[in-house]
């Protein structure tokens, strides 16, 4: 556990037990509120997640029991992260985060050519580049050449978004 | 015996047209490329490539995917040797011994024990495989709900008794799996179960979102935060890519012991490659005469797992084509891949689509031979692949992953569902939880839940036809053995 401060740790490794134990009593709660079908094959809608509820419920105690008397069992990770040894560059984390939500929000809209731009641009950013000219430009020819080999040559639609002008109708 | 050898032969004919020769150079080819790239493995290969089937026909597509599907292996292993970035964690292996041996100038040697051992690894257990898959499709032919039902038992348990020391991890990872399977319509009575008010939800979590989302998503998140400002380093091939003659005789037998390992954990839903690599390097460490080199290069290191992890990708085939139950995540969309097509895998595709099938086995002979032939000639051109600059790299890979979730369906939600699973994949990443359980979960728990279900209302709600039904029982005895033979061994032990 170098460099991590131990007590940081184990708090998230307390949250996750906790979560785990919370979702596994909510399926179960939800599970036998379905119901049908019981009279003839013994087990309904409600058996499998009554059984995956009741799993997750006891692995989120047992996570929930190690996290609080001295962290995770399993000996030595073999990730260094894992092992704190490498810090959490949070900038990194949310561009990255970032371009899946440019992806998102431009894709009805804009279209898929720049939904494709924009989570490039992000992502490389995340990683460090600095040249977001260039890596716009890359990032929208990767999405054009993908949205013209998709609609011509596959069939397959993608949205056209704000370029239909420019892009034609292609593939109809 | 004869009559699986004609089918073979005859798919050996039909593999071999122009036509399928030139799919599964340019399966083996993509997949080699795209497996090379630090961070993708042959299931986001595969994934990535699924929007092809709209315009390929059924057999051309599968030869291609089974070329993808061996070649990303490889061109993991080519990652792991030069840059010590495993791209999929069967290669972890490989990269204890394989990157030390390039770092003392001995890249060559490991990269053509890897690719000989791989060819070697892959066609034996090609082979066992074209003699098993016949004897499991007759067995197979007279299964019913009950016998599916306890053979998702046994897989169920292989996939815990893998899990070693963070089994509590393992098991969350798997129930959380079985959670998401459980979203969308249930198949036998239509109720809608936690999905939410979602419409989207209604069909189910996409196992190919999911995958995406865990691997492609969620590396990318773990690698910006925690790698994007470690600098890597490319090792150079110095030398000559040959083997000396004690690598030869070092590395055979250390292929052909692999070879015995990968293939039965292939056949098992036992999280994938992961085991049977590091079980066979383990092995290799215990019986060689070079103990001192271990740890600084040994060739019995990177020969074994690599041979293991072959055979592990041939013995999946097994139980996907003769039952069709994906036993790693890889298989899983392999499986959708045959879906897109209307085909479903299992004991009746042998009689239905024989031809198909045997080609396709042909065609895995055929991609090994191709593999071998391409890789050490191209190893140059591999390597300028991982010259890709990481900020450009990744960006690329998620615009692909993004666009293999997306084009299912064009739905917004499913891009808005593979953003949720990016962050459960790295938070599970970051936590050491592992991620192959969970997949395996997603894909077995509905297929166990409608089998239990249908084998029940057949009897209806007698649970002794699990018991009475003799192959049923069979399985069930032996699954009983796997889970109390270990705790009985170490109750023994104890005394």
């Amino acid at each position: 556990m170098a460099g991590d401060a131990p007590g940081r740790r184990s708090l998230a490794e307390t949250v996750i037990g906790a979560v785990i134990l919370v979702t596994g009593v909510a399926v179960v709660i939800n599970g036998r509120a379905l119901a049908g079908g019981q009279s003839y094959a013994l087990v309904g809608p409600d058996m499998m997640p009554v059984v995956v509820g009741v799993g997750l419920a006891v692995l989120g105690a047992v996570l929930l029991w190690q996290a609080l008397t001295g962290g995770y069992r399993n000996g030595e990770p073999d990730d260094p992260a894992v092992r704190g040894e490498h810090p959490f560059v949070a900038s990194a984390f949310l561009w990255v985060l970032a371009g899946m939500g440019a992806q998102i929000v431009l894709m009805d809209t804009g279209g898929f050519v720049l939904a494709a731009a924009g989570l490039f641009v992000c992502v490389a950013r995340g990683f460090g580049s600095r040249r977001w000219l260039r890596d716009l430009l890359l990032g929208f020819a990767i999405g054009l050449a993908v949205f013209l080999f998709f609609v011509r040559f596959l069939n397959v639609n993608l949205p056209a978004g704000i370029l239909l002008p420019v892009l034609g109708t292609a593939g109809l | 015996m004869a009559e699986t050898l004609a089918q073979l032969l005859n798919g050996f004919g039909l593999a071999l047209q122009p036509i399928n020769l030139f799919w599964g150079l340019l399966g083996v080819t993509l997949g080699t490329a795209i497996g090379v790239l630090p961070g993708i493995g042959p299931a986001l290969t595969v994934a990535m490539l699924l929007p092809l089937t709209n315009k390929l026909d059924a057999t051309g597509a599968l030869i291609m995917f089974a070329g993808i599907y061996y070649g990303a292996m490889y061109g993991g292993s080519t990652t792991t040797i030069l840059l010590n970035t495993p791209g999929e964690s069967a290669s972890v292996a490989t990269a204890l011994e394989g990157y030390k041996m390039a770092k003392n100038g001995r890249a060559g040697p490991a990269l053509a024990t890897a690719a000989i051992g791989s060819f070697v690894a892959g066609t034996i257990a090609t082979i066992l495989l074209t003699m098993l898959a016949p004897i499991v499709v007759e067995v197979a032919i007279a299964f019913g709900p009950a016998e599916y039902f306890s053979l998702m038992l046994f897989a169920f348990v292989t996939v815990t008794a893998v899990l070693g020391s963070s089994a509590s991890r393992g098991l969350a990872s798997l129930f959380a799996g079985l959670f998401f399977g459980l979203i969308g319509i249930d198949s036998q009575t239509g109720q809608m179960r936690f999905a939410v008010g979602v419409p989207e939800l209604q069909d189910g979590i996409d196992v190919v979102v999911m995958a995406v989302g865990l691997f492609a998503v969620g590396e990318a998140l773990y690698t910006a935060a925690y790698q994007s400002r470690l600098t890597e380093q490319v090792e150079k091939i110095r030398g000559s890519l040959m083997m000396s003659a004690s690598d030869w005789k070092r590395s055979w037998p250390a292929w052909l012991r692999a070879t015995a390992i990968g293939f039965p954990f292939g056949t098992i839903p036992a999280g994938g490659s992961e085991v049977p690599t590091f079980l066979s390097y383990a092995v290799e460490k215990k019986l060689t005469k070079h103990p001192e080199e271990f740890g600084n290069g040994a060739i019995e290191g990177v020969a074994g797992p690599e041979a293991a992890n072959n055979a592990a990708s041939a013995g999946v085939m097994v139980p996907l084509l003769t039952l069709g139950i994906p036993t790693s995540a890889t298989a899983a969309i392999l499986l959708a891949a045959f879906q897109n097509y209307g085909i479903q895998p299992g004991p009746l595709l042998f009689v239905s689509q024989g031809e198909l099938v045997w080609t396709l086995i042909a065609s895995l002979y055929v991609g090994n031979v191709l593999l071998l032939v391409l890789n050490l000639p191209l190893i140059g051109l591999w390597v300028k692949v991982l010259e890709i600059p990481k900020p450009q790299l990744f960006a690329g890979i998620l615009v692909f992953a993004s666009l293999g979730a997306y084009s299912m369906h064009q739905s917004v939600t499913d891009l808005l569902i593979l953003t949720g699973f990016g962050l459960l994949g790295f938070g599970m990443r970051r936590w050491g939880f592992p991620t192959a359980p969970a997949i395996i979960g997603l894909i077995l728990g509905p297929m166990a839940e409608t089998q239990l279900r249908r084998a029940l209302a057949i009897s209806q709600g007698d649970v002794s036809v699990f018991f009475t039904r003799p192959i049923s029982l069979g399985i069930l005895v032996f699954t009983a053995l796997l889970v109390v033979g270990p705790i009985a061994h170490r109750a023994w032990r104890r005394r």
